[in-house]
């Protein structure tokens, strides 16, 4: 188990700034998620970490070591690739041997351990195979087990899960977690994919355009994004300008006046004081609304049904405001039917679960 | 300053040092022998810039008529090529017919077949005394007493018909990819509006292959204009490329063989800009891929038949002087007869009985061999660093390697046979016992102590290290194009999941990429070891004394002497070819259908 921490990284490919200046602390045994949209250099940290890339400024630490400039092989990192990279002109388990025999482990050892790998990710009949014929969910087992046989420091994933259907990826990203549970690792795991992070993840960071955004634990994150990019990267959000009018009562609420009416809220921003006149975005998540016949006294939208989609789990009312503007609501369990058109709706919202954010 | 040296720092070491070998030795044996022959011919001996040499090879008749000579041979030849070779190219994108699959590779085959043996047979098939003139004879086309020599025009016809049938498979890899990357909606938008087959063709179909027709003409224009071996065997003598193969015994003190060799580069490259400047940025039909592949049709029985037999016929004809240089090689006496009049194994005992022939083969072996393993190397090397690294000056390094494929052989083997020269720099590559003893010129004292380590192991007048660098250079390209294709076509993943599981680099190219790119590797081996096996120009020129002759020039003293010589050299020929078809064969399965892909610019 290493810590692994990243200060002020930076790197450039020819006028692209991939990473700006990052700097990350991921603890012993963590799990740990890079998340943002394609092209956000999340990828790029990862090889970082690896040893595939060396930065333009600053440093990579395992622990109180600087790696920065340790080649890959040296560093003891064992990475799942999201094309998986099995080599295909080795069978199954001379796959999983690959990494012991580079560490001079004895032929016993290397057989037993290689056994105890496959058996892990119940795979130990199909080691003499090839490995153009296993099915994609076996072939990214194997590579799991390819990476854990060498007991790394620290397991970083690049999208393990990508090529894998639905239904598949939800058991395999359940026991990843399990799994690197099991042996401690320090896992990071780079995806796009934001459900599987909040599922698995201990901690989590948000990059956008080589930066980090926001981190924390994913219910930090989801429940109090610092910014309007991170609060709609992350799930759905209902977002309604306004300013600031005050400061009411006394659980740092602030009032917000919007087109829709007074809206109370709370700041997510730590070290921000606002001022009168601040122009601001109200944040609300679709979920954290609800229907109602009448209006309220704030923290209300009134509007025309737009659109009413029944989702089984769930059931979506999407209401036009009177600028136009959707805002949606999430009814979780519906049982009721849907609301007729044209009439008038009204959608409240809790003044805990309504941010305020900077604009 | 401090970004520099991170950059640098990121950069793997050991390739930036085969970069760095790479292209030192780009510069001394591609750069320096084409600077020497062109510091010959525009400096006289006093050192003084004179225009006077190459301007008197259009003065002087004798060489103006070569020059003119080499225009017909190279016109004629590209014209013949294209007229073979468009038909085909047309029929196999269009049609399906029986033995389609075998017969397009068949027809492929003249490509690898050495013409320089081929002339051989042709000659005995088209000679005055030949097997066409007999049939002819025999069916009172021809009157016996005068029979008409087919080969014509002092033998251009002859080295025409040799060349075309050589080099029309560049044409057609050439028209059938341009082909492929047409969009077959095209053409099916100008049927539906009407326009017949025939004219489809001629308004649709060409205007939009020419950029490929053109790619593939300007190779074999530029190969046929510098062609030394085949106009050599028709004694064809007055064409610039044998002019300068007979100015080579006295290049010492005469600027003309240089001026000749600068007038031939400059042609060559003129050719290309032009190429390039017509043909260049008209490439519409690459730039927009298929939407859809083509369906070929099926055809009428009676006209599938007819396209199989052209396709057999052509193959057939293109095979034919091989086959008649078999046949010299298995007969006792070959005039005035359609097919041998006996048959037996004499040629081959005696050939192999002959002192120069057994040595030869050795020698082509050994020079083969060690080319093949020198061109195996770089051209690896230089691929992995093109493909898989960023180095700057990558792209540069690419086509530096590529560029042996553009320049004449004869060119190039002119510059080595220059800057080997007693009392030139390098001449302790070929006379290290003189240059050890020598006192004048240019990094002397470096000459001197190599020339005396190389003396130990081998004598004055010895071309194998030259031949083996000269044929490393010139095959270069093709390890280099098979290799980079295997890399292009492996992941780079494979090799850092190796690298992140603790295998040095080295280590991970080893055991993981070399392994999966192996067949590219071979298949680009043995292509550059069969073309060694039978290059001309080089051998030819840089081997001067008889125990050192490599096969093809084995083949072409043997040729040249009295008596049975030119059976002797057949039986040799085809030895080398059985030699080439077992090596070729091996690298077509190796490599499979992306054989044709070396062969296309």
């Amino acid at each position: 188990m290493v810590s692994i921490t990243i200060r002020s990284l930076s790197k450039r490919f020819g006028d692209t700034v991939a990473l700006d200046s990052v700097s990350l602390t991921i603890e012993p045994g963590e799990m740990f998620f890079l998340l943002g949209p394609s092209g956000c250099g999340k990828t790029t940290l990862l090889r970082h970490i690896a040893g595939f890339y060396t930065p333009d400024a600053g440093k990579v630490l395992f622990d109180a070591r600087d790696v920065t400039f340790v080649p890959a092989h040296k560093r003891n990192t064992a990475m799942m690739f999201q094309s998986y990279a099995l080599w295909p002109h080795m069978s199954v388990a001379q796959n999983v041997a690959f990494g012991l025999e580079q560490r001079k482990a004895d032929p016993e050892n290397i057989e037993r351990r290689v056994g105890e790998a496959l058996d892990m990710v119940r795979l130990r009949k199909q080691a003499n195979r090839k490995i153009n014929q296993l099915s994609g969910g076996q072939q990214q087992r194997v590579a799991l087990a390819r990476a854990l046989v060498v007991r790394p420091d620290c397991l970083l994933l690049d999208e393990p899960l990508s090529n894998l259907d639905a239904r598949l990826r939800l058991d395999m990203r359940t026991e990843i977690r399990r799994i690197c549970k099991e042996f401690g690792l320090t896992t990071v795991y780079v995806t796009h994919d934001q459900k599987e992070a909040l599922a698995i993840a201990d901690r989590l960071a948000i990059l956008d355009e080589g930066k980090v955004v926001q981190g924390g634990t994913p219910r930090q994150i989801y429940r109090f994004p610092f910014s309007t990019r991170v609060a709609s990267f992350l799930g759905e959000t209902n977002m309604i300008r306004g300013v600031i009018e005050s400061e009411v009562g006394t659980d740092k609420l602030w009032a917000v006046k919007t087109d829709f009416g007074q809206f109370w809220g709370r700041l997510t921003e730590k070290n921000w004081e606002p001022t009168k006149g601040d122009r601001v975005t109200v944040c609300v998540r679709p979920e954290a609304m609800r229907l109602a016949d009448y209006a309220g006294a704030r923290n209300t939208i009134s509007g025309k049904l737009n659109h009413y989609m029944y989702l089984g789990d769930t059931a979506q009312t999407v209401l036009s405001g009177a600028e136009g503007q959707e805002i949606r609501v999430t009814e979780l369990h519906p049982t009721g039917r849907a609301p007729d058109s044209d009439t008038e709706l009204f959608a409240s919202s809790a003044p805990e679960d309504t941010l305020i954010l900077r604009r | 300053m401090n970004s520099l040296i991170t950059r640098l720092r990121s950069l793997p070491p050991a390739s930036v040092v085969t970069f760095a070998v790479a292209g030192f030795l780009f510069l001394i044996f591609f750069v320096y022998p084409i600077g020497i022959t062109l510091k010959e011919a525009f400096f006289g001996p006093d050192n003084t810039f004179t225009l006077e040499f190459v301007s008197m090879v259009f003065l002087d008749p004798l060489y103006l008529e070569g020059l003119i000579n080499a225009l017909k041979m190279a016109i004629f030849s590209t014209a013949l090529a294209v007229a073979i070779a468009l038909p085909l190219a047309l029929i196999a994108d269009r049609f399906i017919f029986p033995g389609k699959a075998i017969l397009s590779s068949l027809v492929l085959i003249p490509l690898i077949l050495p013409p320089f043996v081929g002339a051989i047979g042709v000659r005995h098939l088209l000679g005055k005394e030949g097997s066409f003139n007999t049939i002819l004879e025999s069916i009172g086309l021809v009157n016996a007493a005068s029979p008409i020599d087919w080969l014509g025009a002092g033998g251009l016809a002859g080295v025409v018909v040799m060349n075309a049938l050589h080099l029309y498979p560049i044409i057609f890899l050439n028209v059938t990819a341009a082909l492929a990357n047409l969009d077959p909606a095209m053409d099916e938008a100008a049927q539906n509006l009407g326009c017949t087959t025939w004219k489809r063709i001629i308004k649709i179909t060409l205007p939009l292959i020419m950029p490929g027709v053109f790619a593939g003409c300007t190779i074999v224009f530029i190969w046929s204009f510098t062609e030394l071996g085949v106009p050599l065997m028709f004694d064809y003598t007055r064409v610039t490329s044998v002019q300068i193969f007979h100015g080579l015994k006295d290049i010492s003190g005469n600027p003309f063989p240089y001026a000749l060799v600068t007038v031939m580069l400059a042609s060559t490259i003129l050719m290309y800009i032009v190429s390039k400047l017509l043909f260049g940025r008209s490439n519409f039909a690459v730039s927009g891929r298929a939407s859809m592949a083509a369906a070929p049709k099926h055809l009428p029985r009676a006209q599938s038949f007819a396209c199989t037999a052209a396709f057999s016929l052509v193959t057939f004809l293109a095979v034919l002087p091989h086959l008649g240089v078999v046949f010299v090689a298995f007969a006792g006496d070959w005039y005035n007869s359609v097919l041998p009049s006996e048959i037996g194994f004499s040629n081959f005992a005696e050939a192999l009985g002959n002192e120069v022939t057994l040595s030869s083969i050795g020698n082509s072996i050994t020079y083969a061999v060690l080319a093949t393993i020198i061109a195996g190397i770089v051209g690896v090397a230089i691929a992995y660093i093109v493909v898989r690294t960023n180095i700057p000056g990558r792209e540069a390094l690419d086509a530096m390697a590529m560029l042996p494929l553009a320049v004449p052989g004869l060119v190039l083997a002119f510059g080595y046979l220059a800057m080997t020269r007693e009392g030139q720099t390098f001449d302790f590559l070929v006379f290290p016992e003189a240059a050890s003893q020598s006192n004048t010129g240019f990094l002397r004292l470096l000459g001197r102590m190599l020339g005396s380590i190389f003396s130990k192991v081998m004598d004055d007048g010895n071309p194998i290290v030259i031949l083996v660098i000269a044929y490393a250079v010139r095959r270069l390209p093709y390890v280099v194009r098979s290799a980079a294709a295997g890399f292009q076509q492996t992941s780079v993943s494979l090799e850092e999941a190796a690298r992140n599981l603790g295998a040095s680099p080295w280590t991970a190219i080893r055991k993981i990429t070399l392994p999966l790119i192996a067949a590219n590797i071979i298949a680009g081996c043995l292509l550059a070891f069969s073309f060694a096996m039978l290059e001309v120009s080089d051998s030819l020129i840089l081997a001067q004394q008889r125990e050192h002759f490599p096969i093809t020039k084995a083949i072409y003293s043997l040729f040249t002497s009295l008596g049975n010589g030119d059976q002797l050299a057949a039986s040799l020929g085809t030895w080398a070819m059985l030699f080439l078809g077992i090596t070729i064969v091996g690298a077509g399965i190796l490599l499979g259908r992306k054989l044709g892909g070396l062969f296309r610019l």
